[in-house]
């Protein structure tokens, strides 16, 4: 099959450019498989190997303060391997050149063996506790970096209304970490504003009095335990009551492990969506070409059949360019797909902290990546040639029949048709007439118009709840979280601090509420009367009216709880007296947050039994008088936090622009292949089965331009379809994303602006329009004095 | 003895009994081909003429094995054509049959020589394509591309890809409906001294009356139907033909 082999390598190479646009969207799709694919890979390898090496735990138990012998009875407990108890204490730390107050949270940690305990630590840079002192910690290393720290160097907080002074022996990360925020509440890491401070057991028992106890109890479950980790956990809350349970978290809630597990669901999901949908548009666009292909050469195929080649054998012929189209378009994908596991890396490095990134090859990667290019290539060309080959070798041998129904409907309106000029009468029967073909455009335009809006509407939903929680509920320019339940003392103090214009106190409740059988944990916030630092509002824009009496909470919460307004509920504080006490529901409101839950400061504070408690302040504060506030909040002995709004919302948008910008780079250009290969696809098979036609125009006298403005009408059209059809595309995935994303503890607003309409549409306008100009340059060096000399 | 052998050699090669293939396109049946008898034997040169549409190219893609006949039967040797499935048609196609087209049909992209190739490299005892090339007297273009040829020079090629087969059975249909008379005379004189020197049985399609004279025998058809067969008492040669 030597000749065969030389006729399939000329007509490769002689169709090389037209090929190029479906190698370009085989290579992205493959590209993304093998990227998405291994990006999902290092993660879920790095996670594992990180979760094994330093002992990742199940579970974590909060409580006020239990004696350790409590915690030898959990570890009688049927399915517990390890427990360990622990000191969490949140505080506030005075860093050197830094006037802010930061949020610190001490952890105890065996001085020996903090790399062997649960959520054991890894060392990055400098040393373990040293014998010399007690007043040492290992900082967490981005913490560390965010402010230049180094091993030796000091650090400062304030424990129990005292300053103490720690050494730097080192800085370390720990798989509880990965994603290194406070709670499920933080969207983002703030490495400059919230660092982990890990202190030697002893000395956290002595300083915080915890002698004999602990705070927080960590553990994990013995393999294969037939035992659910819900379960266990309700028997060790049991267990735990007398000493007050703050919170349950088993690991699927673990705040930095669920960030990590989504992000690889989410891997997961587009690491076959988006190759699927470059695939098949490749394998249409792959049919596209080789049909004509086929139908150009079914003389030839006739000729082969009659010298008595086999079906199989001239199928197999043409699939060759299938072959080397998957292979060559596999091979770039690779290359493609390398690149951007690389760069996904990168980007996760500012996010996730890991020891090291499992970051390989994977051969059988890039090998499935290959095949399944090459399946889609072949798939498309086969398909495209199959109607060819299956006719009897006397039939491919006539004249292909007339195609019939090329009349289009508008032929039917004559008064309309007459109008419209010879040249869109071409244009409009080749768009009829090459049903696949268009179909093929009108897809690609709309995925990449889809793909497009969607980012956009992602990126401003986000915005959009971003700027929601910032400028319309919160109007603090501080907020100071403070130990326990303060009394409302606490707000008088902080009045008369320098710089203070105002403050209001917050009660962040946490409790059970109770409704037979349905039952939810979370935090009620109280507000005070006059509240207007913070004004929860509703999706509407409507602030919610806080009742003296009972509470009121988010629909989502309240269809969890199977609840209506005018409903009563129990509710038992987690903290304080536990005793169980009636409420009711107020109202119902629809909000962003779907466990938001609001009472009136006082009454709740009734609920716990005192008088008015407070554990935030909110503050309003004179800008010239910052830095003696700080100064002021940092001496601040009930003081465990601080976060300053204008801080919070900055890095938080921050850190999207900068994941954001790279990935609507990527996304553009994948959107630009797409809607640009697939166009310029179609329009040069049609040049192709055009050459009579152009040549003869040209030689009748029209210019170049003239010819192409017969392509430009077509591939308008083409696009003004597939603009129509990218709508309930784009409305479909939206409808997917928004509830994806409607969670207990968020809904997502789909906040499609004129303005992503619009850009999406141009810049879809702008792919299809580059594709035009190189159809025109295409006509402008057509050898036309030959090309009237072809015979159809 | 003699006349056994005689016997033997009288037996046609290929024998068409009442064939008929009829085109259905929606409602319209188009009868191409209707009952058509005919007996070709070994070592003959047949020409078919016909009007435009009078079913020539049918019969001829009936006897080749490129299309089965509707009803009726056709057997070349002991094999049934008309009953072959499309394995053993493709085999019949590639180990008995050589095509030559009114248009060549060579492929564009391949040399004079690879285009013959194309064929050397199907069969198990081929003629060397150089070989072929030489016998239809184009050794010297072998390196040539179809574009590169004259339309005579491309059918010569398109004859020895046929040759180079070392077919059993010559089919050619208008191999000089795209030629001028000079050229034709060549061509036409290349398939009869091919048959003469070769005994290679060989059937040639013509609406040109001018051409029939060059075989012995000559069928007449019209409209599907074979009218008439005629034995011609001087066969002219090709280089005498003219029109
Ligand atoms: N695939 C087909 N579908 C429909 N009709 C067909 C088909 N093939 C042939 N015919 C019809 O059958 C008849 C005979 O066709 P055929 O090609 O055998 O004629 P011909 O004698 O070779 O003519 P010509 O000298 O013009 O080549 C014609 O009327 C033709 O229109
Ligand atoms: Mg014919």
């Amino acid at each position: 099959m030597r000749a065969l082999h030389r006729k399939l390598g000329r007509e490769l190479l002689g169709s090389a450019g037209v090929l190029l646009t479906v190698i370009a969207i085989i290579a992205v799709g493959t590209g993304c498989f093998i990227g998405l694919g291994s990006a999902v890979r290092i993660l879920t390898l790095s996670q594992q190997s990180y979760y094994d090496d330093y002992r990742f735990a199940d579970f974590w138990i909060s409580v006020k303060k239990a004696p350790l012998t409590v915690v030898e009875r959990l570890r009688q407990m049927d399915g517990v391997a390890v427990i360990e108890p622990r000191i969490v204490f949140d505080v506030i730390l005075d860093v050197p050149d830094e006037p802010q107050p930061l949020t610190g949270r001490l952890l105890s940690t065996p001085a020996e063996r903090y790399d062997q305990v649960l959520n054991g630590l890894c060392l990055v840079r400098g040393a373990a506790f040293s014998d010399d002192r007690d007043e040492e910690v290992i900082l967490s290393e981005a913490f560390a970096v965010a402010h230049g720290l180094n091993p030796g160097d000091r650090i400062g907080l304030i424990l129990n209304r005292k300053r103490e002074s720690f050494i730097i022996a080192g800085t370390a990360i720990s798989p509880e970490y990965v994603y290194m925020v406070r709670g499920e509440g933080d969207l983002v890491p703030d490495p400059k504003h919230f660092g982990i401070l890990y202190v030697k057991e002893h000395y956290a028992r002595d300083v915080l009095d915890f002698r004999d106890a602990c705070n927080q109890i960590v553990g994990r479950m013995t393999p294969g335990a037939d035992i659910d980790v819900e379960t266990l956990l309700k028997r060790m809350e049991r267990e735990l009551d007398p000493y007050g349970v703050l919170a349950t978290t088993p690991r699927e809630r673990q705040a930095s492990h669920r960030f990590l597990s989504d992000e690889i669901a989410g891997g997961r999901v587009s690491s076959t969506m988006i190759p699927a949908i470059f695939l098949s548009i490749a394998a249409l666009a792959l049919n596209v070409l080789m049909s004509r292909f086929a139908e150009r050469q079914r003389t030839i195929i006739g000729t082969l059949k009659a010298l008595g080649y086999s079906d199989r054998a001239v199928l197999g012929h043409f699939v060759g360019f299938g072959v080397v189209v998957g292979v060559v378009g596999g091979i770039a994908g690779g290359g493609i797909g390398i690149a951007m596991a690389a760069g996904m890396v990168e980007m996760y490095k500012g996010f996730f902290q890991f020891p090291t990134f499992v970051y390989e090859l994977y051969p059988d990667l890039l090998l499935i990546g290959l095949l399944i290019s090459i399946v889609f290539a072949v798939a498309g060309t086969a398909k495209g040639v199959w109607v060819v080959l299956r006719l009897q070798p006397a039939e491919a041998m006539r004249q292909k029949p007339p195609e019939r129904g090329g009349a289009s409907f508008l032929e039917r309106l004559p008064w309309l048709w007459r109008r419209l000029g010879f040249r869109t009468h071409i244009a409009l029967r080749a768009l009829v007439r090459n049903r696949v073909r268009t179909l093929t455009g009108v897809l690609s335009t709309s995925l990449a118009a889809g793909m497009l809006l969607i980012s956009f509407v992602m990126v401003d939903s986000i915005w959009y709840l971003v700027e929601f929680q910032f400028d319309r509920i919160t109007h603090s320019d501080m907020d100071v979280g403070m130990r326990d339940e303060s009394s409302i003392d606490a707000v008088w103090e902080a009045q008369s601090l320098p710089g203070v214009d105002y403050v209001e106190p917050l009660l962040g409740l946490p409790c059970d509420l109770r409704n037979g059988r349905h039952t939810r944990r979370l935090a009620i916030t109280g507000l005070s009367p006059e509240h207007r630092l913070m004004t929860p509002m509703r999706t509407d824009f409507v602030p919610i009216d806080i009742p003296p009496e009972g509470i009121v909470m988010a629909r989502k919460l309240a269809e969890i709880l199977a609840v209506d307004a005018g409903d009563a509920l129990e509710l038992v504080p987690v903290r304080g007296r536990r005793e169980p006490v009636r409420v009711h529901v107020a109202s119902i409101v629809d909000s962003f947050l779907g466990l938001d839950c609001y009472a009136d400061i006082g009454y709740l504070s009734r609920i716990v039994g005192e008088s008015a408690a407070v554990n935030s302040l909110q503050v309003q504060v004179d800008p010239v008088e910052r830095a003696a506030l700080f100064r002021a909040i940092k001496n601040l002995p009930n003081a465990q936090g601080l976060s300053v709004r204008s801080d919070v919302k900055a890095n938080i948008e921050g850190t999207f622009v900068s994941s954001m910008t790279a990935t609507f780079g990527v996304i553009i250009l994948f959107a630009g292949v797409i809607a640009f290969g697939s166009i310029l696809n179609n329009a040069l098979v049609e040049i192709g089965d055009r050459i009579r036609d152009i040549s003869t125009f040209r030689v009748l006298g029209y210019r170049p331009w003239q010819v192409a403005a017969i392509f430009l009408r077509q591939t308008l059209v083409t696009y003004v379809l597939g603009i129509i059809l990218a709508a309930p595309i784009s409305y479909g995935l939206i409808r997917l994303m928004v509830q994806a994303y409607d969670t207990e503890l968020f809904r997502m607003p789909a906040i499609i602006t004129l303005r992503s309409v619009i850009v999406s549409a141009l810049l879809s306008l702008l792919f299809v329009l580059l594709a035009q100009a190189v159809v025109y340059w295409q006509i402008r060096k057509l050898n036309w004095l030959e090309g009237i000399q072809v015979k159809e | 003895m003699v006349a056994e052998t005689g016997a033997v050699l009288d037996m046609p090669l290929l024998r068409v009994e009442r064939a008929s293939r009829v085109y259905r396109m929606g409602d319209v049946e188009v009868a191409a081909l209707s009952g058509a008898d005919l007996a070709i034997r070994r070592g003959e040169f047949l020409v078919i003429l016909g009007p435009s549409g009078s079913g020539k190219t049918t019969l001829l893609n009936v006897i080749g094995g490129m299309d089965r006949p509707t009803s009726g039967r056709v057997w070349y040797g002991d094999m049934e054509l008309s009953a072959m499935g499309a394995v053993a048609q493709t085999a019949y196609r590639r180990d008995s049959v050589g095509f030559i087209f009114q248009f060549y049909n060579l492929v564009p992209t391949l040399t004079a020589y690879e285009n013959v190739q194309v064929a050397t490299e199907l069969v198990s005892s081929p003629l060397d394509p150089s070989e072929a090339l030489r016998l239809v007297g184009l050794a010297d273009r072998a390196g040539h591309f179809p574009s590169q040829l004259s339309g005579g020079e491309q059918q010569r090629v398109a004859i020895a890809r046929a040759l180079a087969k070392r077919p059993e059975l010559l089919l050619a249909d208008e191999p000089t409906g795209a030629l001028d008379l000079q050229t034709a005379r060549g061509v036409l004189g290349l398939l009869q001294e091919l048959n003469r020197s070769q005994g290679l049985t060989s059937v040639l399609i013509t609406h040109n009356p001018a051409i029939a004279g060059i075989a012995k025998r000559t069928v007449r058809m019209v409209s599907g139907r074979i009218a008439e067969i005629r034995e011609n008492k001087h066969v002219i040669a090709a280089k005498d033909v003219t029109w």
